[in-house]
């Protein structure tokens, strides 16, 4: 009767997944295996073309180009972010609340508007190139736009706060008397942080890590502008073939093989968080 | 004079303005039990913490075996704790738990620490655990690897922070029992906090008693209790009559003193804080259970009109107004006075059950 009433509860929400993500998501299945005509338009035929392009090796260099991406981005973030969290969770509470503040703050302005910001910062006519140059360290421009690393630093940046506050409940959970127990019965902090603390925050930090693996492989604006398109990610190419490209049976084909990579890592984070006790991120 | 194991000297702790501990002072012998007990805000877990290096101290020095670790981190004083919640680390089982000090420590090789592992379990009769989670475990059995993982340190001083306080009276009855036995099985010195009078009266060798972060008697719980020093201790171990009276005649060892018409002979107490001089008032004390009631007039009794009667089972408690004062007496055999509700009584006591203190600036007030 009560698990009766409760189902009935979760109907809106269904049902709004289901228009707005599911319905799409299938229109993308089913694009995927249809063919075009030389204007673009989808022609209702029956192909595996689109899979057979895709798994071209020539557009095997993108999904890595974007795996790496994703893995170096989520490796940054959990390197800055960890230390961020664990130091705002031992804050006075008046404090830790302005720390998150601080760290929401972002969100406030369009992240065109940030990267953009970015632009403004590595350009070689930027801010950090005319300092250097005014101090006399350097006599030409540096070159930081429109590389690999300029699309990791801004994805990173854009991604950074969702793995702070993903860590910062999982440290914030963490029993202090455990770290105490452990000085206690010999050791070191070193070792301490080692055996008690990453453990015991794991599932903060995996979960930290698919949520932002996950966006990193699909935001194309960052790497669109900061990356000038010199290295070409999955979220590009996406993004060309289906406007510039006119060829969205092969966008959706991709997509389909971005949701692949996505589903694998949230299928390594059910492993992870599944044992244990239970302190999986989304409960 | 043997050395003491652990020194504690003139130790001052403050959290921000707020004086914690102040100027403790007193020494542990090796292989004691003793006991530091007081009300909850006392102190007690800070100097526990402070011996453990879990706190610093501001002034003063704690000296072990004559050297001082008070700037030592706690990983590497020669002394282990028993925390009030266990503390055991949830993602290692039983073994891992109790190996993880010699581990870190890199002390023993796995051979060695399997068997090593292996006697403590044994010691705290928890044999064939070793794969159990602690999430596995009951209280009292956590408990018991607790005592188990600070153990195999072989520490100079087991430090145990109110390690019953989160058990069942039957399971803590049962503790308190098993503790003292395994702290004379191995000989290890216990520094062991507790709020529980009882508790503390039943396992320590010596109990120091503190209140508002300083001393208030340091002894062994016969001296405690029957010679409280001052009136804290006197209010918060035993359950006492504890009332003003008019010193009449005050002598080195016995006092008279006077309660409405009534003018008894009272032991005073032997610590020399304050003065009792005739014609002030003092306070007595009496233990509840160290009462007797009579029906007829008695050398050293207080007349008075019995307020009510309890039967509590094994003990009557009976509840006497003697002037503006109830006094409540409990007897454990049948009362040699038959007495009813409204019945004029006299109640005496045994002499050692009484003790008379010289009089407090503001005790009325701290509700005693």
């Amino acid at each position: 009767m009560r698990s009766w009433k409760n189902n009935l509860l979760a109907v809106p929400i269904l049902l709004w997944i289901g228009v707005l993500v599911g319905i799409p998501m299938l229109l993308v299945v089913a694009i995927s295996f249809l063919s075009r005509d030389h204007l673009g338009n989808i022609v209702y035929q029956f192909t595996l073309d689109n899979y057979r392009k895709a798994f071209d090796p020539i557009y095997l260099r993108v999904f890595w180009n974007s795996l790496r991406l994703a893995l170096l981005t989520a490796l940054i973030t959990l390197v800055v972010g960890y230390p961020v969290a664990y130091i705002t969770s031992n804050l006075s509470p008046r404090r830790r609340a302005l720390a998150l503040g601080l760290v929401m703050l972002p969100f406030w302005i369009s992240s065109l508007l940030r990267t953009y910001g970015w632009m403004i910062l590595l350009g070689n006519a930027g801010l950090i190139n005319n300092l250097l140059k005014a101090l006399g360290i350097i006599q030409q421009p540096l070159p930081m736009m429109y590389k690999f690393g300029t699309s990791l630093v801004g994805t990173a940046y854009m991604l950074l706060p969702f793995m702070i506050v993903a860590v910062f409940n999982s440290v914030d959970k963490l029993d202090r008397s455990l770290l105490e127990a452990s000085y206690d019965l010999g050791a070191s902090r070193w070792q301490t942080f080692f055996q008690i603390t990453i453990p015991l925050t794991l599932p903060g930090i995996v979960g930290g890590f698919t949520l932002v693996f996950i966006p990193a492989l699909g935001l194309y604006f960052v790497s669109d502008l900061l990356g000038g398109g010199n290295t070409v990610f999955l979220g590009n190419l996406i993004h060309t073939l289906a406007t510039r490209g006119r060829n969205r049976p092969l966008a959706a084909a991709f997509s389909l093989g971005m949701v692949a990579l996505a589903l694998l890592v949230l299928l390594f984070y059910w492993r992870v968080t599944k044992d244990k006790s239970g302190e999986g991120l989304f409960q | 004079m043997k050395q003491p194991l652990l020194a504690l000297v003139n130790l001052n702790k403050y959290y921000g303005d707020v004086h914690v501990l102040k100027d403790i002072t007193f020494t542990i012998n090796e292989g004691e039990f003793l006991t530091l007990l007081g009300p909850s805000g006392c102190g007690k877990t800070t100097l526990l913490r402070c011996i453990a290096g879990l706190e610093r101290i501001q002034s003063g020095d704690i000296l072990l075996s004559g050297t001082s670790i008070k700037d030592l981190a706690p990983n590497k004083r020669n002394v282990n704790t028993v925390f009030q919640n266990y503390a055991l680390f949830p993602h290692l089982n039983v073994y891992d738990n109790i190996a993880y000090g010699p581990r870190m420590k890199k002390s023993l090789g796995e051979a060695a620490l399997k068997q090593r592992v292996a006697e403590v379990l044994e010691l705290v009769q928890m044999s064939g655990y070793e794969q159990r989670m602690p999430h596995q475990l009951s209280g009292g059995q956590r408990q018991r690897i607790a005592i188990a993982r600070a153990l195999i340190n072989e520490p100079a001083i087991l430090l145990l922070d109110e390690p019953l306080g989160a058990l069942d009276l039957k399971l803590r009855k049962h503790m308190q029992t098993e503790l003292s036995r395994l702290q004379r099985k191995t000989g290890t010195t216990f520094v062991y906090v507790t709020h529980d009078q009882e508790e503390a009266l039943n396992m320590s060798d010596r109990i120091v008693v503190i209140d508002q972060g300083e001393v208030q008697q340091l002894g062994t719980p016969r001296e405690i209790y029957n010679n409280p020093a001052n009136l804290f201790v006197t209010s918060f171990i035993g359950d006492r009559n504890i009332f003003p009276v008019e010193v009449v005649e005050a002598g080195s060892q016995y006092c008279r003193v006077r309660l409405g018409e009534n003018v008894v002979t009272v032991r005073r107490s032997c610590s020399a804080q304050g003065a009792l001089r005739a014609g002030e008032e003092a306070i007595l004390a009496i233990l509840m259970d160290k009462m007797r009631l009579s029906c007829e007039a008695v050398e050293n009794a207080f007349k008075g009109e019995v307020l009510s009667i309890h039967y509590a089972g094994s003990q009557i408690r009976i509840e006497v107004k003697v002037l503006d004062q109830v006094l409540t007496i409990v007897e454990y055999q049948k009362t040699d006075c038959d007495c009813a509700v409204g019945d004029t009584v006299y109640a005496a006591w045994e002499e050692s059950g009484a003790i008379l203190l010289p009089k407090e600036a503001g005790w009325e007030e701290r509700g005693w």
